[in-house]
């Protein structure tokens, strides 16, 4: 299988602090990726460099061949799409309005969308199972109603690099797996899916990969039962944690306490 | 279950506005309504019906004085036989309406037009329902150089400003300089729209304190300043008017070319510029446009409040965030609010004239809290 998306030597700089070094890594076709790693890892920046929201301060990003640092923006808007953790605030926005604005670097009228702008949008309103709530506005939904209209709206972009920003960081346990089927059918379907998330247990479940990072570098990359171990939970996230196997294989992961000494106590 | 408010003429009223929304929303062949369709109808419908409430509104407008009512047709004969005639050999009535009302009533138009659809355009590109044409600093700019024209009596007879042009000419040269300031300081401190918000209520601050100190000079010309700070129509004659109407109705008009691109903008600066939106040239040029729009606005008319700040929300709450509908909405909604506003405003205590500003507040506020007490639920969030 051929890489879709290889990332060289990226850096990332805001002034003095450098929020990425030196990040290295391919992948292929048709995977769901986990990008895990503490709060402040560079993950979301990480994310925001290859969608060109930031432009890199070295590097190079090349998506399905394409050297994302020469493209202009509208299109690699065709290419990659990202999904924000939240909406915020709408104004009263209606599901179907924001799922269409998906459509937008592919409409070339100043004004209208077309037919098959719709159509594409109303089979992805069906597909995640909010076409009934099409005319509501976005607020009035649930966080799970709303995280996949979020979803939806990336989906009708028809890319072939999807971004996902903790896409379960508001959910109960039911929507959190209901978010994860959703993500990980898309990336059955060919397109690949990286998704920074907090949840281990859950990204080891649903992960072909995971990416770990720590302080702006990566730290490994590799099939989540065989690179999540204790030791690399203690190592990166500074806790003690348990790791283990559930009786369907799945790895499990949960923290115990935090590693430092009874001097580094909080309290 | 009885719907609540289904009886009386309100009732009346909506359930005739639900038939006919439902009739023009119904598919040809029966099937699934098509949202495009659905919605294209709706923009035909908000254009033609307000085009039909502004032409009533202009016709009231026109109809109505301090001195009594006449009938609409006779208005509207000596209205038309007026711009026959040219303007030349009036009787008094065509004289009355050509000189008096007819003005006042285009730049009304223009200038309540122009304000909502600069309102809109901010609170779009800063995605703050706080956010009105003036907080950029724009009105304090315009205030400051007006009233610094006004008070102290300044003229330039030389290169041909006489006092009917002088005092918009200084009043857009302070409003763009005041945006001008804004701009770089914003820019300076990263162009956030938060960045743009607080820069623009410290340059307004500056320029408001200096117009305070003119004001405390103005000694004879106080109640002038006085009137351009709280707006009138009472200085706009034909000389004018065009200056007013011809820039300010095209810049609206024109700036709806991007309503879809002030709709990637409802969902924040990053997912625009994910979907393929240059988003820094977009804001910068839009931030421009909307400044230039209401500096022309408050250059003859002076600074009227409330129409920028609601007329947009009000558009939003009864169609949606989709600009496509709410910018020509909000042209027709502004227009009319300020036609009646500035009816009442010569007409309520008449022979004293009010400032145009209050009247507009007076009849939006209530408005506007009914339709907040109904959508405000879905409108916060």
């Amino acid at each position: 299988m051929d890489n879709l998306l290889t990332v060289e030597g990226l850096d990332m700089d805001f002034g003095s602090f450098r929020a990425l070094r030196d990040i290295t890594f391919s992948l292929q076709r048709g995977l769901m990726v986990g990008l895990i790693g503490p709060n402040g890892c560079g993950k979301s920046t990480m994310m925001r460099c290859i969608c060109k929201i930031h432009d890199a301060t070295s590097g190079s990003i090349v998506v399905d061949g394409n050297d994302i640092g020469r493209m202009k923006p509208s299109e690699v808007s065709k290419l990659i799409a990202s999904v924000p953790a939240e909406a915020g605030q709408t104004f009263g926005m209606t599901v179907m309005d924001m799922v269409m604005l998906g459509r937008y670097p592919f409409v070339d009228r100043i004004w209208w969308e077309t037919r098959e702008d719709e159509q594409v949008v109303r089979e992805a309103l069906r597909t995640f199972g909010i076409d009934h709530l099409r005319r509501n506005p976005v607020s009035m939904l649930s966080s799970g109603e709303r995280q996949r209209a979020l979803i939806a709206k990336a989906y009708v972009q028809q890319p072939k690099l999807m971004l996902v920003d903790e896409p379960t960081s508001h959910l109960d346990m039911k929507y959190k797996l209901d978010v994860m089927e959703y993500l990980q059918s898309m990336a059955r379907s060919d397109m690949t899916v990286l998704v920074a998330e907090h949840d281990i247990s859950l990204m080891a479940r649903y992960c072909n990969l995971c990416i770990i990072m720590k302080k702006g570098e990566i730290r490994t990359i590799g099939d989540p039962k065989k690179v999540i171990t204790e030791d690399l939970i203690r190592e990166v996230y500074e806790v003690d944690s348990r790791v283990g196997l559930d009786e369907d294989g799945e790895i499990y992961v949960l923290p115990k306490r935090y590693v430092r000494g009874e001097k580094d106590a909080r309290f | 279950m009885e719907e609540k408010g289904a009886n009386g003429i309100a009732g009346i009223f909506r359930r005739g506005y639900r038939r006919l929304k439902e009739d023009m929303c119904r598919p040809a062949d029966g099937g699934e309504e098509s949202e495009i369709d659905r919605k294209k109808r709706r923009f035909v419908i908000i254009v033609i019906f307000g085009i039909l409430m502004s032409a009533v509104a202009f016709l009231i407008s026109i109809s109505i004085s301090s001195g009594g009512v006449i009938p609409v047709s006779d208005a509207v004969c000596s209205m038309l036989s007026a711009i026959a005639k040219g303007g030349a050999n009036l009787n008094t009535a065509e004289l009355y309406i050509y000189q008096a009302r007819l003005p006042r009533a285009v730049a009304a138009i223009a200038v309540g037009g122009g304000l909502a659809i600069a309102g809109c355009m901010y609170q779009a590109i800063i995605r703050n329902p706080l956010v009105d044409p003036y907080i950029t600093g724009v009105s304090s700019g315009s205030g400051c150089f007006a009233i610094s024209v006004v008070a102290l009596g300044v003229s330039i007879p030389f290169i041909g400003l006489n006092s009917l042009y002088i005092i918009p000419v200084a009043a857009i040269a302070g409003g763009l300089i005041a945006f001008g300031i804004t701009m770089m300081v914003a820019e300076g401190s990263g162009g956030s729209a938060t960045n743009y918000i607080l820069a623009g209520v410290i340059v307004g601050f500056a320029f408001s304190s200096v117009q305070t100190v003119f004001l405390s000079l103005a000694k004879d010309n106080l109640a002038d300043s006085m009137w351009w700070l709280y707006g009138s129509f009472a200085n706009i004659t034909w000389e004018n008017a065009w200056l007013v109407f011809i820039p300010a109705i095209g810049i609206s008009i024109i700036s709806m070319i991007w309503a879809r691109e002030f709709n990637l903008f409802m969902m924040g600066e990053e997912q625009a510029k994910q979907l393929g939106l240059n988003v820094s040239v977009f804001k910068k040029s839009m931030m421009i446009v909307a400044s230039v729009l209401t500096a022309i606005c408050v250059a003859f008319c002076g600074i009227i409040g409330f129409v920028g700040l609601i007329i947009p929300h009000a558009c939003r709450m009864a169609l949606g965030t989709d600009h496509r509908l709410i910018m020509p909405a909000s042209i027709v909604l502004g227009a009319c609010l300020m036609l009646f506003s500035d009816l009442i405003a010569r007409t309520l205590l008449s022979p004293v004239e009010l400032p145009v500003g209050a009247i507009t507040a007076m009849i939006g506020t209530p408005i506007f809290a009914y339709m907040l007490m109904r959508k405000g639920r879905e409108y916060d969030g």
